[in-house]
């Protein structure tokens, strides 16, 4: 895959007058073909670096996500589902290596070396991978789990995929895995006869297990291009790298999302890739909505009262996601937020490191630090998925037709519409003091 | 009187379309009586598309054959009939904007060509993008 880079002039330079919003100049930035996230040295190195660390515990997770779909499944005591089998961890990307469907990253499609290395050795030392897991000393898979139910909790977000979890076909679908995954056992048998809809929605969460796999193994060889990239000095902006990833979200939008079940080494098509479920529309889109902009108030040393009305009526309302996340309270040991920045900081690059070391409390707050540069990376994310939305449903940035910029106007308008609640961290990340 | 796969293979301006329409299994059903309206990019509007996306679209034929469903409407409509109902449900089930103002004729973000070319089961515009749900 190549980089694309954008040169247009700001489309409304004589053609339509500035902007009148309150982030007028982001989204003057944006019909320039820029990213929320300002074009500094100091941010690419920043968003880069966080990319390496996000690729290698999503390395895992999708593993580990499609592992639990396809095989642990409907395991009544799953205590073994954070241990994909040595097939999972072999399991080829279909994005990276020589057997790739469309080579991403250029690097190996088994499990990342990094990620091998610290799972056999951890922070604590080499010792059984039981004692490591008890120990905490592995990847979280909570915070993974915690992305699923977001997907799964507040559905309605675009594409099919939700819908089709209620269909009739998908209810017989499930039925058939249900049975096939319990024959032998009359007790489990007897209690979804008498509780038909407690398995079935316990299959709803498998089926965005596999929906959050899929869409990670396309992401995880992604961010470990780009790193690579910047490494040898070909990825130079951060327009550069926001482009990367539009035409990453181009190249593999048509990859196809299912749920597929491995019972007894028979596979059962809970969802299959026939009903033409797309990576771009019934997993991406959905997962921005509900892990960036979203997700729910986590416990942290922030606490909130629903009955005071401070946790919102309409899901819809609810924004507690990455974008608009205070990453000093949610920082709280055990949560999910906090747990994957555990896992990234196993695999900063040492100019990460050295850079934390300079600023703030150093290494005490580096987990903060890196929270932080998290949130400035998933803005270039997210400014990578409202400018592929532009490509793809409206225009050029180049377009010579006035209504056209007209539509593009509003559409960036409308995005930015959703960051001017106080909460938003649009205004800090304009910043480089914000860390 | 031809078609609509047949004005489009003879047309020689829809290769991708052509290629794709048979990868995803359409041919038949865009043989049948139908009637559809079809909004058919050419090649220049397929290649305007991101390096990789026709390819993966391609190893997956349902996938494609859902994007390619977006840019067919049942019925015959032409572009005087399309102005008039200003948005169709296409095949796929998702909603198509028309807009025609002022000679301008345009199919959500794509500028329609030509307009109105009449085929044995439907009618046939050619569009210069390729279009997308949402």
């Amino acid at each position: 895959m190549t980089t694309a880079t954008t040169t247009a002039a700001p489309s409304y330079r004589g053609v339509l007058p500035p902007s009148q919003h309150e982030f007028a100049e982001v989204i003057h930035r944006l019909e320039a073909g820029g990213a929320m996230l300002p074009d500094s040295p100091e941010n690419l190195m920043q968003i880069i670096g966080i990319y390496k660390a996000y690729a290698v515990p999503m390395d895992f997770y999708w593993r580990d996500l499609l592992y639990m779909a396809e095989q642990v499944f409907l395991e009544p005591l799953p205590f073994f589902k954070y241990f994909p089998t040595q097939e999972y961890l072999d399991r080829h990307n279909h994005y990276a290596g020589d057997t790739a469907d469309l080579r991403i990253w250029r690097g190996p499609a088994t499990a990342h070396p990094e990620l091998l290395a610290f799972m056999a050795k951890g922070e604590t030392g080499k010792m059984p991978k039981l004692l490591h897991h008890l120990w905490h000393d592995r990847i979280n898979m909570e915070f993974a789990e915690e992305c699923m139910r977001a997907m799964l909790w507040h559905q309605g977000m675009g594409g099919r995929f939700n819908d089709y979890l209620d269909s009739d076909e998908y209810r017989e679908n499930a039925n058939r895995a249900i049975r096939a995954y319990f024959k032998g056992n009359p007790a489990m048998l007897a209690l979804h006869k008498l509780f038909p809809e407690m398995f079935l929605e316990q299959c709803r969460q498998a089926s965005y297990l596999a929906n959050l796999g899929l869409f990670w193994e396309v992401m995880a060889p992604v961010f470990f291009e780009m790193s690579d990239l910047f490494d040898e000095g070909n990825l130079r902006t951060v327009p550069e790298a926001m482009n990367f990833l539009v035409n990453g979200i181009f190249a593999i939008a048509g990859r196809p999302i299912y749920h597929h079940v491995y019972i007894r080494g028979e596979c059962y098509e809970v969802i299959p890739k026939s009903k033409g479920f797309t990576w771009l529309y019934e997993a991406a889109l959905p997962y921005v909505e509900a892990v960036f902009y979203r997700t729910s108030p986590f416990r942290g040393t922030k606490s909130y009262n629903a009955q005071a009305r401070q946790v919102p009526e309409d899901q819809k309302d609810f924004h507690y996601g990455i974008l608009y996340a205070d990453v000093f309270p949610v920082g709280t040991a055990g949560i999910p937020p906090t747990l994957l920045m555990q896992d990234m900081y196993h695999f900063l690059p040492p100019y990460l490191v050295e850079y934390y070391s300079r600023h703030c409390k150093g290494k005490d707050d580096m987990l903060i630090q890196l929270g932080i540069t998290f949130q400035r990376s998933m803005y270039c994310v997210t400014s990578a998925v409202i400018q592929a939305l532009r490509t793809a449903l409206l225009y050029p940035l180049d377009d010579p037709n006035p209504r056209h910029l007209q539509a593009n106007r509003a559409f960036f308008e409308m995005q930015l519409d959703r960051f001017k609640r106080p909460e938003a961290r649009l205004r800090n990340i304009q910043n480089q003091d914000y860390r | 009187m031809p078609d609509i796969v047949d004005i489009a293979v003879g047309a020689g301006a829809f290769k991708t379309l052509v290629t794709a329409v048979q990868v995803a299994g359409l041919v038949d059903t865009l043989k049948s009586p139908g009637p559809f309206t079809v909004f058919a990019p050419n090649d220049d509007a397929f290649a305007k598309l991101p390096p990789g996306t026709i390819p993966t679209l391609v190893q997956n034929p349902p996938q494609l054959a859902r994007i390619l469903c977006f840019h067919v409407v049942p019925g015959r409509y032409t572009q005087a009939d399309l102005a008039k109902v200003g948005s169709l449900d296409s095949v796929e089930g998702a909603p198509i904007p028309f807009y025609c103002e002022d000679g301008v004729f345009e199919v959500k973000n794509a500028t329609v060509l030509a307009a109105d070319i009449e085929a044995d089961n439907g009618i046939i515009h050619v569009l210069d993008r390729v279009i997308l749900m949402g």
